[in-house]
């Protein structure tokens, strides 16, 4: 469905990612997880293409994304993107604009749930509020893959159920979704597989069923043994090598 | 491209907003000057209409670089490129939503002024006292009116077209420093010196037409050299733009 192969992008003397190669498969829930500067944003803007890899490179049905492949790929930044004009109505129009799979009755009864209003002015809403808008407009889209870029970030703790429940709701046999965040324990009911990323690179990719049954180690283990012991200084070159 | 050309519009609307609250008041001064047969009034009045004119029309065109260099260079760029259009629609909308904004404040202010010197004429009871006032006033302002209609619609094209490759030049030059630039020391004052070289080389190729007898096929030749300038510099950034840029 949706697969790298290779990519790699480097920002000036700084590899942001380093031959990451990776399929998506429909149906399936992923979680994006690694500390910051890990690769993870870099990464999933390249699979929208608001980033250009300096090689390799990212494909959607076999074809590299681009005009076609943002047809069906939903992206969430982690940053507000709205332009500051904008009221929250204008943000569904904007979609509903470029988008043939946006539902304008989805993103109302989204909102309405999410407890924004239509004339609120995008410049004036706190964050936690912009983070609902965010996920509000990109779930009220029909794509067959959604990127969600820290979706729970700044979110209190009883709106996350609010957002985990749309965001769920939009998965089926056809559709990926995939997750970046630090919170890999609220995720760890949910996710079908996990990516970690360190540093740059791929480090594993793994099913979490598989990784429960087999190996009695929950996501939040695996985290903890991925990335608790490295010590300062230490990078994952170095851990790589030795 | 239309829906971006709308958005394009929606983006630069404020800046148009006091363009045109500028001239409704130098348009009341006018008109008071006109029924009042009050000099002063009518000296600001005119003096308003034409430095909105001039001025605003320049900066309508500034306003648009400004435009995109902030969809270039902040995360507001995501509302453009995850969309599923591609960099020569997201430029060309830009471009053209310029080019026609232009071109209306042009008939706008040609209206108005028409408008305007209708009026005068009907108040101040007769074409020639009216042109002495005008001429009084301007005299005192320190301007010379030289109305030559039928260069007039020529000499507008020539601005437009001048305009829209400026405009282009600007959108490369832009571009440029958001891609080949990006993140390199003084990338913005190479960029503009790169928009000027790029400026004075179109103006070189510009005089290098050949020389008709015809100075209305002269000026002519001169529009549409520039329209295939502008078309090679949009060529230039979209391209660019697709292959490059990151945001």
């Amino acid at each position: 469905m949706l697969e790298c192969r290779e990519i790699t992008k480097i920002y000036g003397k700084k590899t942001a990612v380093d031959h990451v190669s990776l399929k998506i498969e429909p149906g399936k829930i992923y979680a994006m997880l690694g500390p910051n500067g890990s690769g993870k944003t870099t990464l999933m803007k390249m699979a929208v293409g608001l980033v250009k890899p300096n090689s390799g490179g990212f494909f959607y049905e076999g074809q590299p994304v681009g005009v076609e492949s943002r047809r069906e790929i939903a992206y969430m930044s982690t940053e507000p993107y709205f332009y500051a004009w904008m009221t929250v109505k204008d943000v569904g129009n904007y979609y509903q604009d470029f988008f043939e799979d946006f539902s304008m009755k989805q993103y109302d009864r989204l909102i309405e749930r999410m407890q924004l209003m239509s004339d609120m002015k995008v410049k004036a809403l706190s964050s936690g509020m912009m983070a609902k808008l965010k996920i509000a407009v990109t779930m009220a889209r029909k794509a067959r893959v959604y990127l969600l870029d820290e979706p729970l970030n700044g979110i209190d703790l009883l709106a996350r159920d609010e957002i985990m429940t749309a965001v769920l709701d939009a998965v089926g046999p056809d559709v990926a979704l995939v997750l970046s965040t630090h919170l890999v324990d609220e995720l760890e009911r949910v996710v079908d597989t996990a990516i970690f990323m360190k540093e740059s690179h791929l480090v594993e990719v793994c099913e979490v069923e598989a990784l429960r049954i087999e190996e009695g180690k929950s996501l939040v283990d695996k985290y903890r043994e991925i990335y608790g012991h490295m010590s300062a200084g230490e990078n994952y070159a170095d851990m790589l090598r030795s | 491209m239309l829906k971006l050309m709308k958005y394009e519009f929606r983006k630069t609307m404020f800046s148009k907003m006091i363009l045109l609250v500028i001239t409704a008041a130098a348009e009341i001064a006018y008109l008071i000057g006109v029924f009042f047969e009050w000099e002063k009034a009518l000296g600001i009045g005119i003096a308003g209409l034409v430095f909105c004119a001039l001025i605003g029309i320049t900066y309508i065109g500034i306003d648009s670089l400004l435009v995109f260099h902030k969809d270039l260079n902040t995360k507001q760029s995501y509302m453009l490129f995850l969309t599923p259009r591609n960099s020569y629609q997201v430029l060309g909308a830009k471009v053209l939503e310029n080019g026609i904004s232009i071109f209306l404040a042009g008939v706008f202010f040609a209206v108005l002024a028409a408008v305007d010197a209708t009026v005068g004429i009907l108040y101040i009871g007769g074409l020639k006292e009216f042109l002495d006032i005008v001429k009084q006033v301007a005299s005192s302002i320190s301007i010379n009116i030289n109305i030559a209609p039928g260069e007039l619609l020529l000499g507008f094209f020539t601005a437009l077209a001048s305009w829209l490759m400026m405009i282009v030049t600007g959108d490369l030059a832009i571009v440029l420093s958001a891609t080949v630039f990006a993140g390199k020391k003084f990338s913005g004052l190479v960029s503009f010196l790169l928009y000027l070289l790029l400026g004075w080389g179109s103006g070189v190729l510009l005089d290098h037409l050949p020389e008709v007898r015809d100075a209305n096929l002269q000026l002519a030749m001169i529009i549409a050299g520039a329209f295939v300038i502008s078309a090679v510099m949009y060529g230039i950034a979209g391209w660019i733009m697709e292959r490059k840029l990151s945001v």
